[in-house]
């Protein structure tokens, strides 16, 4: 069956969103016919303002409203530690501990050559520029895997040769898990990592 | 032990929508040449490792006009439910007791088995691939830290790669190549110290099946590598000739485990006699092995080796089956092929155009 043409192009359009396949898209079309006209209004302009009013923060390349991002701008917060994270939305969750007070560095994106991505097409340089100014520590909280493993290595690789400490996350154990129910590769994580009491 | 208590299919191969309950010992599937035999017990195999048999693809395994393929298995004596479903275009999902696995490969080693099958003649006249598939295979199951190290090199080596391929357009620094290189030569080593490990326990029990064989050659199996000394300063030494090829030329991935016949390749000059039997050998070796390492008999799965066998492999086949006491499956064409010690012991199923009935 052949749609309306301008179904057609919406359908199109939300098929380019990532994890949305031609079934989701018709879903999505068809649901956003059945709107309210100021909903969908509400939609399309927060849209547009998402995306013009939005840049990256010169500082950590974090998204940001302005030149520099909320946390860069924070005077309780220190220079002196980085926490170097793969993705802008990691940053949530590291905040949603409220405990760590240094300041943060987004690399959009893990070294991956199937996808074409080397250093040159993350933040690294932006990061590197960075150290110069008095960083004592750099945690690195990418992903534990494969390509977040070797991210982590390459950046300590170029890091450590500036006399700037660098860590990353320990992997293992949930806290509050049983051991019964723990996939097998975080236990044998947690075996190799294993510390003295 | 483990074994596995009931089967339920739907939407697989040609299987009618069905659940079986089996014997804690033998089960003999038996029928007519294309009637379900063989997908009956690769759905058991589903659910042990997580693959489909025969280096088909997933989808095949989906019932014409059918969306999915679910296979259901309730494990004893802990009474966990198995699952794998299968469906076009989608992700192969893995299931405990309902719920989803992240990834389907954490089903693997829950109810390890060997299988014995007519492909299973490659380890001897096939190319290294094969008999590195079934090392990984079956360490996968046995050892979650080789499944662990043997996922993280697979997707290294595949990045690595990658890379080979785009240093020969752009510049690429050592220290991104290093940064691979690290990764698999970390996961590279536990890989080939756990099969070289394995390879131990598994010799002497190969050694002494061939020889009860009645044989009176001598088999030996050696694990064999290419480089001649540590794995990293090789990758470092032929990174430019491995650029121009664009593709990893050394590690586990290219290694071999060689089996010989008083000194002679079984693959080159090897008579169909001794390979056969060589297979034999190292597939017996490779079930009292992996019993010897889990503490208890794995599943045997064993499709239609009877009309491939003389008296003698069939005979000896037959004893381990029955010695291991542990969960066997069988299918042949007729049931009396198995012999009447087999049979008495069995729980008998007849497959019919992907009906099955039991006797």
């Amino acid at each position: 069956m052949q749609f309306a043409r301008p179904l057609a192009e919406l359908i199109a359009q939300l098929e380019k969103l990532p994890g949305v396949g031609p079934k989701s898209a018709q879903r999505l079309a068809f649901h956003i016919l059945r709107m309210a006209d100021d909903d969908v209004r509400r939609l399309s302009e927060s849209l547009l303002v998402a995306k013009r009013s939005l840049r990256l923060c010169d500082v950590c390349q974090n998204i940001s409203e302005g030149e520099r991002c909320e946390i860069c701008s924070d005077p309780r917060r220190t220079d002196d530690v980085i926490c170097v994270v793969g993705e802008a939305r990691d940053i949530t969750a590291m905040e949603r501990l409220n405990e760590f007070r240094g300041k943060y560095h987004v690399l959009h994106g893990l070294l991956n050559p199937i996808d074409g991505i080397g250093p040159e097409q993350l933040k690294v340089r932006e990061l590197i520029q960075r150290l110069a100014n008095g960083v004592s520590e750099v945690i690195v909280a990418t992903n534990p895997t494969v390509e977040g493993d070797t991210t982590a290595f390459y950046l300590a690789k170029l890091i450590k040769p500036l006399e700037i400490k660098v860590t990353r996350l320990a992997h293992g154990m949930p806290v509050g898990g049983e051991l019964d129910y723990a996939d097998t590769a975080t236990l044998l994580s947690a075996l190799e990592y294993r510390r003295e009491i | 032990m483990i074994w596995l208590e009931s089967l339920g299919v739907e939407g697989y191969r040609n299987l009618a929508t069905m659940r079986l309950e089996f014997s804690p010992s033998i089960n003999i599937f038996s029928g007519k040449n294309a009637q379900g035999k063989t997908s009956l017990l690769e759905s058991i195999y589903l659910l042990s490792s997580s693959q489909v048999l025969r280096g088909s693809r997933d989808g095949e395994a989906i019932q014409d006009g059918s969306e999915s393929a679910q296979v259901r298995g309730e494990v004893a004596p802990t009474g966990t439910e198995l699952g794998v479903d299968l469906g076009h275009g989608k992700r192969k999902r893995a299931l405990i007791n309902t719920s989803g696995l992240p990834r389907a490969s954490d089903l693997i080693g829950r109810l390890p088995s060997v299988v014995f099958w007519s492909g299973d003649l490659t380890l001897a006249t096939g190319d290294p691939a094969a008999r590195r598939l079934m090392l990984d295979t079956e360490l996968s199951q046995i050892f979650p830290a080789y499944l662990k190290a043997f996922s993280a090199y697979k997707r290294a080596l595949q990045q690595r790669n990658a890379l080979l391929k785009m240093a020969q357009e752009r510049f690429v620094s050592d220290e991104v190549f290093e940064s691979w290189e690290v990764q698999m030569v970390a996961a590279g080593e536990q890989m080939r110290h756990i099969r070289a490990s394995w390879l131990e326990t598994l010799r002497p029990f190969a050694v002494e099946t061939h020889a009860a064989m009645g044989r009176a050659e001598t088999l030996s199996l050696e694990y064999v590598t290419k480089e001649p000394g540590d794995l990293a300063i090789q990758f470092a030494m032929e990174r430019r000739r491995e650029i121009a090829r664009g593709a990893t030329l050394f590690g586990p991935h290219r290694d071999d485990l060689e089996l010989t016949i008083d000194g002679r390749s079984v693959r080159l000059f090897g008579s169909q006699g001794q390979q056969r039997t060589a297979v034999i050998s190292l597939k017996i070796a490779v079930m009292h092995a992996a019993q010897a390492t889990l503490g208890f008999p794995p599943l045997l799965l064993l499709d239609d080796i009877f009309s491939d066998l003389d008296q003698e492999r069939r005979k000896a086949l037959v004893e381990v089956a029955m010695g291991a006491g542990g969960q066997v499956f069988i299918t042949c064409t007729e049931s009396e092929q198995a012999g009447d010690s087999l049979i008495g012991a069995a729980k008998v199923f007849r497959v019919q155009s992907g009906q099955v009935e039991e006797e």
